[in-house]
């Protein structure tokens, strides 16, 4: 599929510059947009569990956010910022190294670069292949105690100050620390959403998929050849076993976020989803089509990102092209503070 | 104190982009290859990163070679990592199996099978002693049963069988099979004589790979075998 296929037109006024309590709304006040084969519907994210079916299962992501943005300084070039995407152990990070939230850069780097990252000496090892903007980083301290102490939510510039604090990114459902952004599909649910869901014989399962800096667009032409960075993910075996026995009793599986669709599918063997635990990259995109959900909460995402491939794999090209027609002239809001999208494939 | 690798093949293609890699990080390495000239020149590229660098020239297929080596690990005092790369391709252009010199394929296991499993003998109290990792390198030939790439293949897969039985018999260290990928190498070239192999990825392509695995507890990965280029790496569940 050609890059071309995933691009539209978002008005850039369109994006929420910070959480919805700041607009007076509840987090489940902001708006859900409910695309089906049928058409398109506007209702209130606490509405959501009018739209499923009793028996669904809905999978989350119990990733918790970490304030991974840190102050850094290169002898070179002053002060910049680091954004932590991933901790590979034994020292060795992925990050993302800008001028600023609002402006990424490219710096001049080179391998062997030393810089001071949160006050801690740091080295350039090598840049990820494919992905010249993240870097391989040498850190002889544990960072995440510098981020407790320095850190703060990596932001971009479309946030409007006062910038939230690390408080407002965590999810009703984030238990294991490790994203480096929030999985936001998950920011609109509250205890009551949960207990309404439940009320109507909607099961919850949670995996854990810890997201790494977003600022990895779709640059390849075609889409199938876009490089991914690797993230931590784990599946455990009680979810395991409640998708598989819902895709087998035929029930809906619907996934809160695209990093659950990625670690599930992650997970598909055949006819089931095991048990399973590493990194992963998979790249899900319409020419590999999705196994283990039906449908997909999710946000509004840009062109040309890697999310709307995935769309394309749960949901008709046209339903989501309509959808987004739709948020468009309804005037939605993008990104991580902004409205929710509920996809229901042809299944669901 | 640093950690430490030995790199078998390090000269060039893989082994030098994994060499590259870890002396970046810090690693003290030794390193070896038949070839002289480019294992110096290798050895000069990686001091830049500032780090010591041993380069012995010589083939891992000899005992004596083995030894040398051995002493250049003891000498670092330590061994966190051995990577067993160094292979031959067997006999080339590739041969069908049911032709394939006999005395070619005995001397493809001396160097791809006998000599990685020598190596683990020389170095062992070492690696136990800092819990280090064994990686050896296969190839999907090893599964594939590509026309061919029989004589190669079958040293592969009894790598990967000599890597799980170590697995399995060995305390205190970790044991792996990696298989690459296509990459673009001279060993690739040489399995395709005169063909453009520019559509293969760069051995750079794996880096990641090699970041998740040597950030890994030893114990959450011994006895597997690992695609560096593939999708996903697993841990047990």
């Amino acid at each position: 599929m050609k890059k071309a296929e995933f691009d539209f037109d978002r008005p850039r006024a369109l994006q929420a510059d910070g959480p919805p309590e700041r607009r007076g709304l509840e987090r489940d006040e902001v708006r859900l947009l409910v695309s089906t084969e049928s058409g398109h519907e506007h209702a209130r994210f606490r509405d959501l569990p009018r739209f499923l079916a009793p028996g669904t299962l809905l999978v989350v992501n119990t990733s918790a956010t970490l304030p991974a943005s840190l102050p850094a300084r290169h002898p070179g070039l002053g002060p910049v910022l680091a954004n932590v995407s991933t901790c590979y152990g034994g020292g060795l990070y992925l990050v993302e190294i800008r001028w600023s939230a609002s402006e990424p850069g490219p710096l001049p780097l080179e391998v062997d670069d030393a810089l001071e990252i949160a006050g801690l000496p740091a080295r350039l090892i090598a840049p990820h292949p494919g992905l010249p903007r993240l870097w391989f980083v040498r850190v002889e301290s544990d960072l995440r105690q510098a981020m407790e102490r320095s850190g703060s939510p990596i932001r971009y510039g479309y946030l409007e100050a006062p910038y939230p604090p690390i408080e407002a990114y965590q999810t009703l459902f984030a238990r294991q620390p490790g994203s480096a952004e929030m999985p936001s599909a998950a920011r609109p649910f509250t205890a009551r959403v949960v207990d309404a869901l439940r009320a109507k014989g909607i099961e919850l399962a949670g995996v854990t998929l810890h997201a790494g800096v977003s600022s990895h667009e779709i640059d390849a032409e075609e889409v199938e050849e876009q490089v991914l960075y690797a993230e931590p993910f784990e599946v455990p075996q009680r979810t395991a076993a409640a998708v598989t026995a819902a895709r087998r009793e035929g029930r809906p599986v619907v996934a809160v976020g695209t990093t659950v669709v990625r670690a599930l599918e992650s997970a598909w063997e055949g006819d089931r989803v095991r048990a399973a635990s590493g990194f992963t990259r998979l790249l899900i995109h319409p020419g590999r089509p999705v196994h283990s959900v039906d449908g997909l909460i999710t946000g509004l995402h840009d062109p040309p990102a890697s999310h709307l491939a995935m769309l394309y794999a749960i949901a008709p090209q046209e339903m989501v092209h309509a959808g987004y027609a739709e948020a468009v002239r309804e005037k939605y809001l993008w990104h991580e503070f902004g409205d929710s999208h509920l996809l229901l494939g042809r299944a669901a | 104190m640093n950690r430490t690798a030995l790199i078998t093949g390090g000269s060039r293609g893989l082994g030098r982009a994994v060499a590259d890699f870890l002396a970046a990080q810090g690693y003290g390495l030794v390193i070896t290859a038949r070839g002289d000239g480019e294992l110096e020149e290798a050895a000069r590229a990686l001091r830049r990163h500032g780090g010591a660098v041993v380069a012995l020239a010589g083939d891992v297929a000899e005992p004596a070679h083995r030894r040398q080596l051995a002493r250049a690990v003891a000498d670092l005092g330590r061994l966190n990592v051995l990577v067993n790369n160094a292979s031959t391709l067997g006999a080339t252009p590739l041969p069908p199996l049911v032709e394939y010199p006999l005395d070619q394929l005995e001397e493809a296991f001396r160097v791809n099978v006998a000599a990685p499993l020598a190596l683990v003998r020389e170095v062992l109290p070492l690696l136990q002693a800092s819990g280090g990792l064994i990686v050896n390198v296969s190839s999907d030939a090893a599964r594939g049963g590509y026309p061919g790439w029989g004589g190669y293949g079958i040293t592969k897969a009894a790598l990967d069988l000599a890597s799980l039985t170590l697995a399995h018999e060995l305390s205190g260290v970790g044991v792996v099979a990696v298989d690459p990928g296509d990459l673009r190498t001279r060993m690739h070239q040489a399995a395709f004589p005169g063909e453009d192999i520019s559509d293969r990825p760069l051995p750079e392509v794996t880096l990641p790979f090699w970041a998740w695995l040597f950030g890994q507890p030893r114990e959450a990965v011994t006895g597997r075998r690992y695609q560096a280029q593939a999708d996903r790496w697993e841990v047990a569940a």
